[in-house]
């Protein structure tokens, strides 16, 4: 069975960048952001083209992007820089506007790497690290006032409220309809994958968001009919596994296609180009500020200090998704250098264990040279958790 | 280590350094010169016998030039970190654990102490004694495996856990400037929640960033940090913090940092270098005021030091050690630098430092609302600022101190500077034609790898 819109959704990513260009002959502009607290709709609601600049998985990107910024930064801000280098991305080709967020300390200073060498117009949303503090709320407000500004300059029209309120109702339909879609890949009997709905999301990265809606509408029509009722349950031999940590962006599938190739099963995922970001946003005003706040009162990036454990939402909402998803174990992904998540690897493990979950660290980069050794531990992990979930299964019989 | 292989100070000097002025604690005590002496010849050698050692190239060991009583004194106040912060802890003064390159008023006005990363680690060390330099080593390096194994191997800055959780070290507080210079250092805060140590406070002090010295309300968030943060050490100091505390406070790092100012206009206008690049460095840290864990300690060696550099810059007295017409590298990066000894064995000397410059350059405002006069000051910062600013302060330092060459260096897993070091430098090349060098230090130690000194020793042949 293969989900029909799935292939138009493919198609028209292809014909997108031409599309773009198109767009811009016409006099619209595009803004490519990249961050995890940038609020879409207020770029949207302006009247520009926002697409999320999110590429992975190249090294020899990585390489370049690492001669203008260091081979000390993480590879995923290292390709982005690299891409900019090389301008040949034929998204990036096309952005008129840049907006970063400096959630992530090496995002902030990709965007004065891009800024200095290559000469673009960047926007920089300052973002709170005592985010829970009402303090920190009020300067985020402030610094979503300014982006708004600076946004506001480049587009030449003041932000109009109307339009503000059209965007969030329409990224909320996208937000709805992606839950609904996400519920099917865990099921039982999946009429889609876990790998389909990861590249679906982030085709909405690039997608114009009213098409992108209307396929995703599509999909879950044709989702409905063909799994009328699906039901996630845990089945001894899936070895569901449920991925955590640093991002997967498009390009970057080795991961992925590893657990696949050894037999594992992805039923699950809190990445920042997965679902995390589109869960629990809830937009509360209709006003920059009032869009800036949902976004930072999601459950955080980990790139935002949290200090107390226990009331750590990050956390909490990893183990709601485990159990929402029934995963028997995770495969916690740590891009080299990338610090909000390696920082935070062990206490992960740990905090797992606790609750009896298996954990596995991939630290890995975007080089092919750790790929066997990767192949290895995924596959043993994925063995032990399905004889570990057999076990449990002929116990409970 | 036997006694023979220690360095000891010449007996002949006693007099002479005897002579010179007490240091001031801030709870009132003080030290005469002749009891820093003592502790120096005849206690320190037997506690501290690393910092004895006879290695030329060893980072740690004491000053050789003897005939400036700032470089004994300095030496006294750091091998005694570890009785004098005991001793301020148990009278009522909670310790924090800080960021290097922040300044330190707000901690002290409410009745704190702060400690940077590598006073921390200075503490943690005076509490092991007996240990010669391979010794010393060797336990500090296992030390921080420990904090490498609860965080991450990636981890440059590690907020002290190694000695927090892993040493016992009794801090009452972890509370640096984040998004200061570091991009570890409030991952580093976060890791201390799974740690064993459930006392001690936690607290970011949350720097924001991109012109924020130019937005009111970023310079109003900061303030607000401040504010929280003097109430919470003064809540563990037992007392309630006023405006007058942070406003006195302020007046008295002021003196620290225009005397710093001062001393260093001085000596970079010596024709002949008036101390070694050790000792000028701790220098110029005083006016700081961290360094030694206690702002009036530091203030009076820093006074007493003045006119000592004065006096020897009128009089033309060169530094020991030093060659007459040094290279002279200024140093740019992260919170490293490199060895001054094998430096100065090739020709050179390091005349200066971004990253603790930045701070004890930068004076705050002294009328007005002190919070919101700290906090701009603060956003000021040069080292923090844009590229195209950074650049343009730190070329105003390489005029001063007549600079020959920039030596950019950072430490391994350094995030945030390895990521400008290259911007930065082209900068520099581009508006005052001046060299630069990047190079990234692997490992910590005192004495460093051969390979990035060849590397240091290469630019200054070429310079």
């Amino acid at each position: 069975m293969s989900v029909k819109t799935l292939e138009v959704i493919r198609k028209r990513l292809n014909e997108r960048p031409d599309e773009l260009r198109k767009a811009r002959a016409h006099g619209q502009k595009v803004v490519g952001w990249t961050g995890y607290n940038i609020p879409e709709e207020i770029i949207h609601a302006l009247g520009f083209i926002p697409i999320r600049i999110a590429i992975g998985g190249d090294d020899r990107l990585v390489e370049v992007g690492g001669r203008y910024a260091s081979s000390k930064n993480c590879v995923f801000i290292r390709e982005i820089v690299g891409a900019f280098a090389e301008n040949e991305d034929p998204f990036i080709q096309q952005t008129d506007v840049l907006a970063f967020d400096a959630t992530c300390l090496q995002n902030f200073r990709a965007a004065e790497v891009i800024e200095y060498y290559f000469k673009r117009d960047v926007v920089v949303l300052g973002v709170p690290r005592n985010f829970y503090w009402e303090e920190g709320q009020e300067y985020f407000v402030n610094e979503a006032n300014e982006f708004t500004r600076l946004l506001e300059e480049r587009a030449g029209a003041k932000l109009d409220g109307a339009k503000l309120a059209e965007s969030v109702a329409l990224y909320n339909d996208i937000r709805k309809t992606l839950k609904s879609i996400y519920h099917f890949q865990a099921a039982k009997d999946n009429v889609i994958s876990w790998e389909e709905v990861f590249d679906l999301i982030q085709a909405g990265d690039l997608l114009d968001k009213k098409e992108y809606l209307t396929l995703l509408q599509e999909t879950l029509a044709e989702l409905q009919e063909l799994q009328p009722e699906p039901v996630i349950e845990a089945d001894g031999a899936d070895g569901r596994i449920f991925i955590s940590g640093s991002l997967i962006p498009r390009g970057d599938r080795k991961l992925i296609s590893i657990i696949s190739a050894v037999g594992g099963r992805i039923v699950g995922d809190d990445l920042w180009t997965g679902i995390l970001p589109h869960l629990d946003l809830d937009i509360k005003e209709i006003s920059a500020a009032g869009v800036a706040l949902g976004y930072l009162n999601r459950t955080p990036h980990a790139a935002l200090p949290y200090l107390d454990l226990e009331s750590d939402r990050r956390l909490k909402k990893l183990h709601e998704l485990l159990a929402e998803s029934k995963a028997q174990g995770v495969i916690y992904h740590t891009l080299r250098y990338c610090d909000p998540f390696t920082f935070k690897a062990k206490e992960t493990k740990d905090i797992l264990n606790q609750s009896d979950i298996p954990v596995l660290e991939i630290h890995t980069e975007y080089a092919g040279s750790d790929y066997e050794a990767m192949r290895t531990r995924v596959e043993a992990f994925v063995e032990m958790i399905k004889i570990k979930a057999e076990s449990a299964a002929e116990v409970a019989a | 280590m036997a006694k023979t292989d220690l360095y000891e100070y010449p007996a002949e000097l006693r007099e002479e350094f005897e002579a010179t002025e007490d240091i001031h604690f801030r709870d009132g005590s003080r030290a005469t010169a002749a009891e820093v002496w003592h502790f120096m010849t005849e206690v320190a050698p037997k506690r501290y016998p690393f910092a004895y050692t006879q290695k030329k190239y060893a980072g740690n060991r004491l000053s050789r030039d003897i005939h400036l009583p700032s470089a004994i004194k300095n030496h006294y106040l750091l091998l005694t970190m570890n009785d004098r912060i005991n001793k301020s802890r148990e009278n009522g003064s909670p310790v924090i654990f800080v960021q290097g390159g922040q300044s330190v008023d707000p901690y002290y006005a409410a009745g704190g102490i702060a400690l940077r990363p590598a006073s921390v680690g200075l503490w943690a060390r005076g509490r092991h004694e007996g240990l010669g330099l391979n010794e010393e080593a060797v336990r500090s390096h296992n030390q921080k495996e420990k904090a490498y194994h609860a965080i991450s191997f990636e981890a440059c800055q590690t907020a002290g856990y190694e000695n927090i959780q892993e040493g016992g070290l009794p801090i009452d507080m972890v509370a640096p400037f984040t998004c200061l210079r570091c991009s570890d250092i409030s991952y580093g805060v976060e890791a201390h929640r799974h740690g064993p140590n459930k006392a001690v406070k936690l607290m970011n002090i949350d720097y924001p960033m991109r012109h924020q010295a130019d937005k009111p309300w970023a310079v109003e968030y900061f303030a607000q940090n401040l504010r929280r943060l003097t109430s919470e050490i003064g809540k563990k100091a037992g007392r309630e913090v006023t405006d007058d505390d942070l406003s006195r406070e302020i007046k008295l790092h002021n003196e620290g940092r225009r005397l710093a100012i001062d001393t260093a206009e001085l000596w970079w206008s010596a024709d002949l270098p008036p101390t070694n690049g050790v000792d000028r460095r701790a220098l110029y840290q005083m006016g700081g005021m961290e360094i030694h864990g206690d702002p009036s300690a530091s203030l009076t060696v820093l006074r007493e030091s003045n006119a000592y550099i004065r006096e020897r810059v009128k009089n033309g007295i060169k530094a020991e050690g030093v060659v007459d017409k040094p290279i002279r590298l200024f140093v740019c990066g992260s919170c490293v630098f490199p060895n001054d000894f094998r430096i100065e064995e090739a020709g050179a000397i390091i005349v200066g430092q971004d990253n603790h410059w930045s701070d004890i350059s930068t004076l705050v405002e002294e009328e007005g609302d002190p919070y919101q006069n700290l906090a701009h000051a603060i956003l000021s910062y040069p080292y923090e600022q844009s590229i195209e600013k950074r650049a343009e302060w730190t070329i105003e330092q390489l005029r001063k101190s007549r600079a020959d060459g920039v030596l950019f260096l950072y430490q391994w897993g350094c995030n945030t500077q390895s990521a400008i070091a290259r911007m930065l430098c082209d900068t520099i090349k581009r508006d005052s034609g001046i060299p630069t060098m990047i190079i990234e230090q692997h490992e910590g130690g005192s004495e460093q790898s051969e390979q990035l000194l060849n590397r240091v020793n290469a630019f200054i042949e070429m310079l």
